[in-house]
Order: C-alpha cells, then sequence, then structure tokens
C-alpha cells in the first residue's frame, strides 16, 4: 500500500481513498449518499448540521462524516440502527419550525430537505406546539430575498461569501431556535458572486430576485453549456422551458469554475431574448433567406471579381470558433486581405483575482487562434482601412469603429441580434445565439469547451456557420475550386476541418450532442 | 359498325360477324344471361382484394383487415392493427408510477379496473408491497374488478348480438353495463376511465350503501340474463351465425398463446385467479367454465357463465368484506391525509414528492398479470430508483388474440368476420397500446 492512500470498509464494502479524504467522500465513490445539508465539497467543513452522523467503530459516539478523516482501517456503518435514528431525528428537529411553504417556495422540485426527510425519515409530524416564526421577506442586497423561517442554519451561503467572494458580508445572529442569518453589520450581500449562496442553499431560504417566481425548478430542463460572459468560460447548465432560458447555474468543472460562476455571468441569459433578428432583412425590410444570400451575391460580386480592396472580413470575439472558422475560410477563398476582428473593449476593474477577468469577449483566444492558422493577419476592427467600403461582418457590434464610419458602410451581418451596427446593416442574416446553436469556445486559458444547443433560435435565425454556407454556396470565390464552397453540412464538419486546420486543436473531439436533462426525475439538484 | 361503349365489366368483344351472337348483343355489345354457357355462367373466379377497416362498425376500435375474397369466401387476410396506438409504454417512462394509472384506464377501456389493479400489483411486486395491502382494499379491488369482468363481458355478448341483427339483447345488456357504470362513477368519481386504484391500495374506500346498490344491481342484471339466454342460446339464426365459426382447436389456442374466454372455449383450463390466485381470490367459490368446440358459440357461452361466477364472486366479497384502512400505511406509497398535509410541514413534503417525483420505487424489474376481461394481462416494469417507469410494457391479451384472427376467419364468409371479430372481443386501446 502507497503511504497517500488510506482503505477503510464502510456498510461491509472496501474502499480505498486517498490521505485525507472524509469518510463522506469516501461513501460517495461507493454510492452511499450520506445524506448532509452542511456539507459541500467546495467549502471548508464545519460540521454544523449534525445530519451525515455515522457510527465508527470502536468509538463510542457517532461521528460527522464530513468532518471524520478516513484511516487506514477503519470500518463505518451508515444503516446500522443508531446512525439511521440519528439521521431520522435530526431530520425531526430540522423540520420542527420549518413554515409550511413548499407551494409557494422556489426552491420545492430541488430542495435538499425535501429529498432528505422523503429518503431518510418520512415519518409523521409529532409537533403539538405553535412554530416559531421569523422574518419572511428580508432583503438582503441587491439580488437576493431571505426567508428566516426556512433557512436551516448550515452555514453554507456564509462560507459561499467568504471563500469564494472573500467578503464576509452574511453572519447569525441570537440564539438557539431564534438563531437567524443576517447581513454582517454594516454589509449587504452584494459580492459579485453573490448568487452562488442560492445554489448551495439547501433549502429555499435564499432565493435570487431574478429567478424567485418565475418558473417551478421541477418543470425545467437543463443543457450543459459554457457562459459566454467574460474569456472565463465557466461551464453551466442552461435550466429551460418552452423555447427560452430561466435560468444559468454553474456546473461543476475543477478545472476551470469548481462549482462557482459570477452573477454577471448569470444573468447573461436575458439578452437572448432582446433586440432578436428573427428573419433575414435586405435594406432594413423583410426578406427570405433565399433573397438576402441572393442580394449579398450580388452585391459582393463585383467588388470580389476586382481588387478585392474595398471588401472587409470581422471576425467575432463574441461568436463560437465554428463560426469563426466558418468565415475565415470564406475570407480565404474569396482572397480578402482586410480581414479584422470585433472584440468588446477590455474592462479592467472587473478582474479580481478569482473567476471574473476583463476580457468580456468568451472567444478572443480561439479567434486569434483561428486567424493565426488560416493565415489572415487579423487586426482590431478599429484599424480597418478606409479603402473597405463593403463589410462582411460576425455578430451584431463594431468595437472602435466611429459610428459615422459605420453609417457609411455597406454591412451584411451575420447576426444574433438587431442593435448597435447591426441595426444599420444593408443586409441582416439571422444567427442563432450562444445557447441555441451546438459549439465550441475557447477560454483565455486556451481550453476550448463545448456548448450544446438548449433550445431553438428564434424565426428562421441559422446557426451563423450556416449562414456563411448557404452565402458562400452562391457566392462565388475567386479561386472557384469546388473545396471553397465549404460544404459543412453540421457543426461537426466544421469542427473537423477547423482541428485539422489549427494545430493547437488537433487532439481534439466533438462530443454527442447532450439530450437535455428533466430535473424532476434526475435528481440531480437538491 | 361502331363499338358502342362498353363497361369495364362486361367481357372482351369479340368480332361483329362472329356466328351465334343475339341481336341484342350485336347493338349492346355484351350478351345475355341465357346465352351463356353453364360454365361462363358462374360468377368470375378471380380473387379480390378488399378492404375491411379501420373505419367499419363491426371493427371494434380501429383495425384493418385487407381480405383476399374468393366470391364471398376469404381465402386470405392481412390483419393490420395499431391505429389505435398511443404510446402506452413510451409515455409511462414520461410519467410518474401513479401517472401510469390514467394510461392503463385505456388499454381496455371497457375493464379499466382490471387495468389498474394489474399495473399497481406490478409496481407494489417491485416495491415488496405484494400481500401487505390491507384486507378491505383487496376486497375492494376485486369487487371492483369483478364489475369491471361483468361490464367487459356485457359489452362483447351485447356487441355481438346487435352485429347479428339481435338489437334487444344488445340494449338489454348496455342498461345492465350503465347501471354498473353508475355504480363505479360513484365509487371512483369516472363513468369509463376511472383511475381508482394506487399503489398500496385504493383510491378512496366505497361509498355508504354501496352493497346494497350493488346487491340490487346484481339482481337485476341476474334477472336480464335469463332474459337474454332464453333470446339468443336457441335462437337459430344466432346459432347457425355463431356455431363452427371460428373455430379454435386447444392445441391452436396454447400455441398462439390465446388466454382467457377464448382459450377456455377452446378448452384450456387456465384462469390466472385460479392458477396463479393473486388478491383474495382464494377466499371465495367460483368456478372456471370450459368449452369444447372452441367456435363463437363456445366463447358466447364461456363469457356468459363467467358473468354468472362474477355476480357469484361479488356476492360473497359483499358479505366478506372486513372494515379497515384501504390504503397500506407506508408513507413510501400512500399520500397524507389532506389534513396533515395542509398543516404539517412533514406531510407537506411527503404529499410533494409523491406528487412531483412520484413514488420512489427501487431498482429492479418484475411481471405481474391479472386475469384481465379477455385473459391474462400483464404488466413488466424496470425500474432505475427514480419516480417513473425506466421500462413498461404490457402483455395485452387482445393483440394476442388478434394474431389469430387472420387464421380464424379463413375459409368463412365475409359475413362471419362480424361474429369472430365479435368474440376475440379485441379492444382497440388494448391490443394497440
Amino acid at each position: 500500500m502507497s503511504t497517500d492512500s488510506v482503505t477503510l470498509t464502510i456498510d461491509g464494502m472496501s474502499v480505498t481513498v486517498p490521505k485525507g479524504t472524509n469518510v463522506l467522500e469516501a461513501a460517495r465513490t461507493l454510492g452511499i449518499d450520506i445524506s448532509a445539508f452542511c456539507y459541500h465539497a467546495g467549502l471548508p467543513v464545519v460540521a454544523q448540521c449534525r445530519q451525515c452522523l455515522v457510527s465508527v467503530e470502536k468509538n463510542p459516539k457517532l461521528q460527522p462524516s464530513c468532518q471524520q478523516t478516513c484511516g487506514d482501517g477503519m470500518v463505518v456503518h451508515t444503516t446500522d440502527p443508531q446512525s439511521t435514528l440519528a439521521r431520522k431525528q435530526q431530520l425531526e428537529f430540522t423540520l420542527l419550525n420549518h413554515p409550511i411553504d413548499c407551494p409557494i417556495c422556489d426552491k420545492a422540485g430541488e430542495c435538499t430537505l425535501q429529498r432528505l426527510y422523503f429518503a431518510h425519515d418520512n415519518e409523521d409530524s409529532r409537533v403539538d406546539v405553535p412554530k416559531v416564526h421569523k422574518a419572511k421577506v428580508v432583503d438582503l442586497g441587491p439580488t437576493i430575498v431571505l426567508d428566516q423561517e426556512r433557512c436551516i442554519l448550515c452555514s453554507r451561503c456564509i462560507r459561499t461569501c467568504d471563500v469564494v467572494a472573500g467578503q464576509h458580508q452574511l453572519e447569525f445572529a441570537h440564539r438557539g431556535d431564534h438563531e437567524v442569518l443576517t447581513t454582517a453589520p454594516g454589509e449587504q450581500l452584494d459580492n459579485p458572486y453573490s448568487l452562488n449562496t442560492v445554489d448551495v442553499c439547501p433549502v429555499g431560504a435564499l432565493t435570487a430576485k431574478d429567478f424567485r417566481f418565475t418558473m417551478r425548478a421541477w418543470e425545467l430542463e437543463a443543457t450543459p453549456s459554457v457562459c459566454n460572459g467574460c474569456a472565463t468560460g465557466c461551464n453551466i447548465e442552461i435550466h429551460h422551458k418552452h423555447g427560452r432560458a430561466w435560468r444559468l447555474v454553474p456546473r461543476h468543472n475543477p478545472d476551470v469554475n469548481k462549482y462557482w460562476m459570477c452573477d454577471e455571468g448569470r444573468l447573461t441569459y436575458h439578452p437572448l431574448r432582446e433586440h432578436r433578428l428573427a428573419g433575414a432583412t435586405v435594406d432594413g425590410l423583410p426578406a427570405g433567406w433565399d433573397r438576402a444570400i441572393r442580394a449579398a451575391a450580388d452585391h459582393l460580386a463585383p467588388m470580389l471579381a476586382g481588387s478585392r480592396q474595398a471588401v472587409g472580413v470581422v471576425l467575432s470575439a463574441e461568436a463560437s470558433n465554428e463560426d469563426n472558422f466558418a468565415l475565415g475560410r470564406l475570407a480565404k477563398a474569396w482572397g480578402v486581405t482586410s480581414v479584422h476582428v470585433a472584440a468588446r473593449p477590455d474592462v479592467p476593474g472587473r478582474a479580481d483575482g478569482r473567476l471574473r477577468v476583463a476580457d468580456v469577449n468568451p472567444n478572443r483566444r480561439g479567434v486569434q487562434l483561428i486567424a493565426e492558422a488560416l493565415g489572415l493577419g487579423a487586426r482590431p476592427v478599429a484599424e480597418l482601412s478606409p479603402d473597405v467600403r463593403c463589410l462582411v461582418m460576425l455578430g451584431a457590434e463594431l468595437p472602435g469603429v466611429a459610428p459615422a464610419r459605420v453609417a457609411e458602410l455597406e454591412l451584411i451581418a451575420i447576426t444574433p441580434f438587431e442593435r448597435a451596427a447591426a441595426a444599420s446593416a444593408k443586409i441582416a442574416l439571422p444567427a442563432a445565439a450562444w445557447a441555441e446553436a451546438a459549439g465550441t469556445v475557447t477560454s483565455a486559458a486556451g481550453l476550448v469547451q463545448r456548448m450544446h444547443a438548449a433550445f431553438p433560435p428564434p424565426g428562421q435565425a441559422l446557426p451563423a456557420w450556416e449562414a456563411i454556407v448557404r452565402l458562400a454556396s452562391i457566392c462565388a470565390p475567386a479561386t472557384a475550386s469546388g473545396a471553397d464552397k465549404l460544404g459543412f453540412t453540421h457543426a461537426r464538419d466544421v469542427f473537423k476541418d477547423m482541428t485539422q486546420t489549427v494545430p493547437a486543436w488537433s487532439a481534439l473531439t466533438w462530443a454527442r450532442e447532450a439530450r437535455p436533462l428533466a430535473l424532476r426525475f434526475a435528481g440531480s439538484r437538491g | 359498325m361502331a363499338a358502342p361503349s362498353e363497361s369495364s365489366a362486361s367481357p372482351p368483344a369479340r368480332p361483329p360477324n362472329e356466328p351465334g351472337r343475339s341481336l341484342k348483343q350485336l347493338v349492346l355489345g355484351r350478351r345475355d344471361v341465357q346465352d351463356l354457357s353453364d360454365n361462363e355462367q358462374e360468377l368470375p373466379s378471380e380473387l379480390m382484394t378488399v378492404n375491411m377497416g379501420p373505419s367499419h362498425p363491426a371493427m371494434h376500435g380501429t383495425v384493418r383487415i385487407v381480405l383476399t375474397v374468393d366470391g364471398e369466401r376469404v381465402v386470405a387476410s392481412d390483419v393490420q392493427p395499431g391505429y389505435l396506438h398511443r404510446c402506452f409504454e413510451k409515455e409511462s417512462e414520461y410519467a410518474t408510477y401513479t401517472q401510469v394509472f390514467p394510461y392503463t384506464d385505456r388499454l381496455n377501456y371497457v375493464s379499466p379496473m382490471i387495468n389498474n389493479v394489474g399495473w399497481a400489483m406490478a409496481v407494489e411486486k417491485l416495491m415488496g408491497l405484494t400481500g401487505k395491502i390491507p384486507r378491505r382494499a383487496e376486497y375492494v379491488r376485486v369487487i371492483v374488478s369483478e364489475m369491471s369482468r361483468i361490464t367487459d363481458h356485457l359489452t362483447c355478448v351485447g356487441a355481438s348480438a346487435m352485429e347479428l341483427g339481435a338489437f334487444t339483447p344488445f340494449l338489454y345488456l348496455l342498461k345492465c353495463r350503465e347501471w354498473l357504470y353508475e355504480l363505479l362513477e360513484k365509487v371512483s368519481g369516472a363513468r369509463l376511465t376511472h383511475s381508482y386504484v394506487r399503489i398500496g391500495g385504493v383510491s378512496k374506500d366505497l361509498t355508504p350503501g354501496f352493497d346494497a346498490d350493488l346487491t340490487l344491481c346484481l339482481d337485476q342484471i341476474a334477472k336480464v340474463m335469463v332474459e337474454v339466454e332464453n333470446l339468443l342460446n336457441n335462437n337459430k339464426i344466432f346459432r347457425d351465425r355463431m356455431a363452427g365459426i371460428g373455430a379454435l382447436s386447444k392445441d391452436d389456442a396454447i400455441a398462439t398463446g390465446c388466454v382467457g374466454p377464448i382459450a377456455r372455449a377452446a378448452g384450456v383450463d387456465y384462469d390466472v385467479r385460479k392458477d396463479y390466485p393473486y388478491s383474495i381470490y382464494p377466499e371465495v367459490e367460483f368456478d372456471v367454465p370450459v368449452g369444447t368446440t372452441g367456435d363463437c358459440y363456445d366463447r358466447y357461452l364461456v363469457r356468459v357463465e363467467e358473468l354468472k361466477q362474477s355476480i357469484r364472486i361479488l356476492r360473497q366479497c359483499l358479505v366478506q368484506i372486513p372494515d379497515g384502512p384501504v390504503m397500506v400505511d407506508d408513507p413510501r406509497v400512500a399520500l397524507p391525509a389532506k389534513q396533515a398535509t395542509y398543516n404539517t410541514i412533514e406531510s407537506m413534503i411527503r404529499h410533494f414528492k409523491h406528487i412531483f417525483d412520484g413514488i420512489k420505487v427501487p431498482a429492479g424489474e418484475a411481471y405481474a398479470f391479472v386475469e384481465g376481461g379477455n385473459g391474462e394481462l400483464g404488466f413488466y416494469v424496470v425500474a432505475d430508483g427514480t419516480g417513473r417507469p425506466y421500462k413498461a410494457y404490457v402483455r395485452s391479451p387482445s393483440f394476442v388474440h388478434l394474431s389469430t384472427a387472420s387464421q380464424l376467419i379463413h375459409g368463412h364468409l365475409i359475413a362471419d368476420i362480424v361474429p369472430i371479430f365479435g368474440m376475440i372481443n379485441m379492444i382497440g386501446g388494448e391490443c394497440d397500446k
């Protein structure tokens, strides 16, 4: 046996874990889910809820398994009468003053207290005295509302603020059954990671102002994706229903965001429903796909036949690798020399050394690598040459280009949104937004991460790479070789071509499409 | 001479100067019957394809038969079920175990209670609750099951008689069925799709005065059955149309997997209630009628006798039924009382979990079967530990019976398809799932 691992027995099963692992985690590797409220794998252990008590042989008292470090040869029982009874009694105790709020509680359906009661206690109430009442709607700050009655005093939220945001903003006050969660003196819950406390809350005590009373949790379906709010690329789940997102929650990734994400990122689902372009337009008037593509081709043909100085192509640091690669390929085929990258400017105050960084573009690194691999010599869009009259652009914005210059440009925009520069486009082709199409983005650390389509794009919008393929199919490139027609039929095709082109990505493979997971039956939360 | 226009049915035109053609034939281009030779006077012997169903009054539900007929006689047939497919099994994978009950109602919709019981028994087997259901609940289940069996047989016999022209028994029997439906509606709240049984028992107790109502109802049904038997049993038309029609041998019945009245009419003495006794059937006396010839008339007689045996079982149940709860006292499956749900958090959570997440059935697989209106009705369930089935399968007797239909109607007249189909008693909802 190596010295950095220990072997112990839990419920008759032997398990070997790294030294320092606690019994609760060791049991989880065996598929034994020891009930717990206060324990969270991403937070310091406090053994506060006493819900995870187990009996350890040669130890007269029950031990909290979250705090009990595994020892070599340790024998643990989780289903013996003593610890079973302890769990039951602890749940009864926790429910003593819990309000009868399930029908109006946002957490119902993904509530740890509900889950553990149903799995470990399921006994009738024996209480015949009135419950202790506390404050119901406590405004803790700009993002969160607290219900003190529902709080079971596990302190997960306090530790989350301490650890994730590095700010001690929450605190317990009073004693006994009058103990309540409240803000620390002179503080309010306003740190940029505050909404993580809603995720870790095992009950409905902390609810997000953004989500509360909008959608029942068990109705939602989850699709894995990646946050497009900044260059960190936090792994997320899009919780959606009826063809729209209702909230974003972090997905565990030990290499990127662990269990967390920032509040700003969580709210990035709202723009998915604002200023959307649902159908192609030509000169500001609705046009079908075919007519818009034909108009774009007719407009580009004379310029592409000439010196091509007048045509520019703009890649977007906000679009996926696939979309940028398809447009880069097309620019290459056309022989366009003026290739630029549109990226939102850095927000220096945003960087905090935790998850938030100054670069608010999800894919700046990816665009750089693609442009380099294709030999496009891409420059920032602010350095647009005065010779350029017509721009084929990805995305809605041209950051750094003066409005007067934008007004004199003829824009062919492949964009999810009808705003900024795209609002004045000569030809606008509707594209799917990040949550609506399969694709990848590259984080600042160079990690290429996969996004899955959670719901269909609005109206006639298509994934941007598909719009580019349509444009390529009709807008004959100058080189006129068949290969330049971009015969992609699936995002996977684009990805494959891309991995063969970009040296750094040669080992990457395309994962299977993820099917939405119905939270009601998944039991994945709570 | 210009050829007059000919209908497609007329024989091919012959040269005009051929001898032996009458004036009429010369004028009209076809021959008189008396001009035909004996051989030619027979109907053309070429085979014809006829479509029967899917929308046909005698096609019980919707099923299509592509018949190849030689004159009136069926020489080949292609029975095509599936028009009533509602994805029962797939739908069940997206519903909680309790939410499947309404789907089972729509399997055999003339005896939904038996389907309810079958589904409940399969899930109870997975949960280790078999044999732990309160005795009153078991009695209630048998009472409603046997009432359903009576409604099933009343429908089958009544509809078949009506299809053969005997309208009076149909009206009599459907009236009887209505009395039972009214009683079941009183008990469950729904006339046809009861969804009355629950995992662990039944949703609510019988109504006050139920036994008096049922006794009255059974007395009247018994009287009506005497009249109906007088009208049908020795009725020449009825016997001619039923006896010797669609016979199935005992060996064939076993080989094709037939069960219930069809197999019993063919002499197979198999009744799940006797051979694999469940619930409280061992505690009641009843006989299993078995036929000899396996034809439609035997199937009719077996159903009538089973109906009387069901009345016998019901009368015993009404005497023997004990007092007590109708739901097992197990928080895993029993919904808490409304009073407790609204007033304690424990019951509120349990209620919430039962309704939204479903009853947590431990991982495993189980098959449970009951004697349905048409025979062995089985449910096979695979559980994965969540609140919904990982896989559900129903062994529906109608589907198996329908597979013999092609064989049974072979060689009979088109008109015989009606009694054969009536006595197979294919229930579209059950057959097509």
